[in-house]
């Protein structure tokens, strides 16, 4: 059970290797509050390639994407980030236990 | 009225710190420790003067930022999480538009009531910012983190390394700030050192002394002036021709005539 949440859950979080790249960036980095194009060039991508892997992060609100003027701004959702790495921890926990 | 920078000798040279609310440009080429002297400035104002500081990159990560601060023994990430410092990695698009309308970047200042802010490097701005509007644009940063109150530190970087020319910014942006440190490299004796000197500041007086500063385990140490050479700032400083060895040539010759 907990191994079926575990899979589903880092699947969802760093399904892509962009993803995962992505995740280690702002985790790196928690500071980060930049435009789509400017984290691809970060990560040495190009923001197409980049742009839905944020939005299904953004989704998991993982990722904050905001307006302010006419650029979107993307940064990491700290509470939300600590929260699912606190749920991946128990994951991994229950499954060793298991 | 002053904010310390907590570097004594420093200091010393401006008379007792910035200028609060000031603006102030530490010019240097690659090397010099620009970032190192920016760091200390917040640092020591988080950690000795009890004010905050933010500090804005546009290239560097703040992970290497946390790593080299390491190295001088400053735990960026621990100040951050007592909310004394932040690191904001953005790029110069995002710091203009944020004047215009409230966005993270003000919302952090007045979250961790930031007095003190870093933006590494205006030379970045430079690369984004269309020339014909960027002295605007940099007039208007300049002004909202002084109606923010925040005493302010622009790095800028200088490409010439050595040299008889000395151009600051190729943005006149010397003349919308209200003081200016420049850090040189000069070639003494076949050795590379470094020097810094404060070429203004708005309302004040302050020491125009060339001197020699070293990047120390603890940060930026300034030590004497370059008090027998001439032409430090070309980068490939003369002997000057001092009373004593004026004496020493007098003794040494005319005295036998």
């Amino acid at each position: 059970m907990n191994e079926a949440r575990l899979h589903e859950l880092s699947e969802k979080l760093i399904g892509s290797e962009i993803k995962a790249e992505l995740l280690n960036l702002f985790h790196m980095n928690p500071g980060i509050l930049d435009t789509v194009e400017s984290i691809a060039r970060r990560i040495g991508r190009m923001p197409k390639d980049v742009e839905t892997e944020i939005a299904t992060l953004v989704e998991l609100e993982v990722l904050r994407k905001e307006r302010f003027g006419d650029l979107d701004i993307v940064s990491l959702n700290m509470e939300k980030d600590k929260e699912i790495q606190r749920k991946l921890a128990e994951l991994i926990e229950g499954g060793a236990k298991e | 009225m002053r904010a310390l920078t907590g570097i004594s000798e420093l200091d010393s040279m401006l008379h007792g710190g910035f200028m609060r609310g000031d603006v102030t440009l530490i010019v240097g080429s690659a090397g010099t420790g620009k970032t190192t002297l920016a760091l200390q400035y917040l640092v020591n104002g988080a950690t000795k003067f009890n004010e905050n500081g933010l500090y804005v990159t546009f290239e560097q990560m703040p992970a290497q930022i946390y790593r080299d601060a390491a190295s001088f023994g400053w735990d960026i990430r621990k100040l951050e999480a007592e909310g004394k410092i932040r690191v904001v990695c953005t790029s110069p698009p995002v710091l203009v538009q944020f004047i215009e309308s409230r966005s993270p970047i003000d919302a952090i200042i007045d979250e961790i009531k930031a007095k003190r802010i870093v933006i590494d490097s205006i030379s970045h701005l430079e690369t984004f910012i269309p020339p014909s509007v960027l002295r605007s644009e940099l007039y208007r940063v300049v002004n909202h983190f002084k109606m923010k109150g925040l005493t302010s530190v622009f790095i800028a970087e200088s490409h010439e390394v050595f040299g008889n020319s000395l151009v600051v910014t190729g943005t006149g942006l010397s003349f919308l700030v209200d003081c200016i440190i420049l850090l040189r490299i000069v070639e003494i004796k076949s050795s590379l050192r470094k020097a810094l000197t404060v070429l203004k500041i708005r309302g004040s007086d302050h020491d125009k002394q060339l001197r020699e500063f070293e990047i120390t385990p603890q940060g930026i140490k300034i030590a004497a002036a370059f008090a027998q050479y001439e032409g430090v700032l070309t980068g490939a400083p003369r002997k000057s021709f001092t009373e004593e060895t004026v004496s020493a040539w007098t003794k040494a010759f005319v005295g036998k005539t």
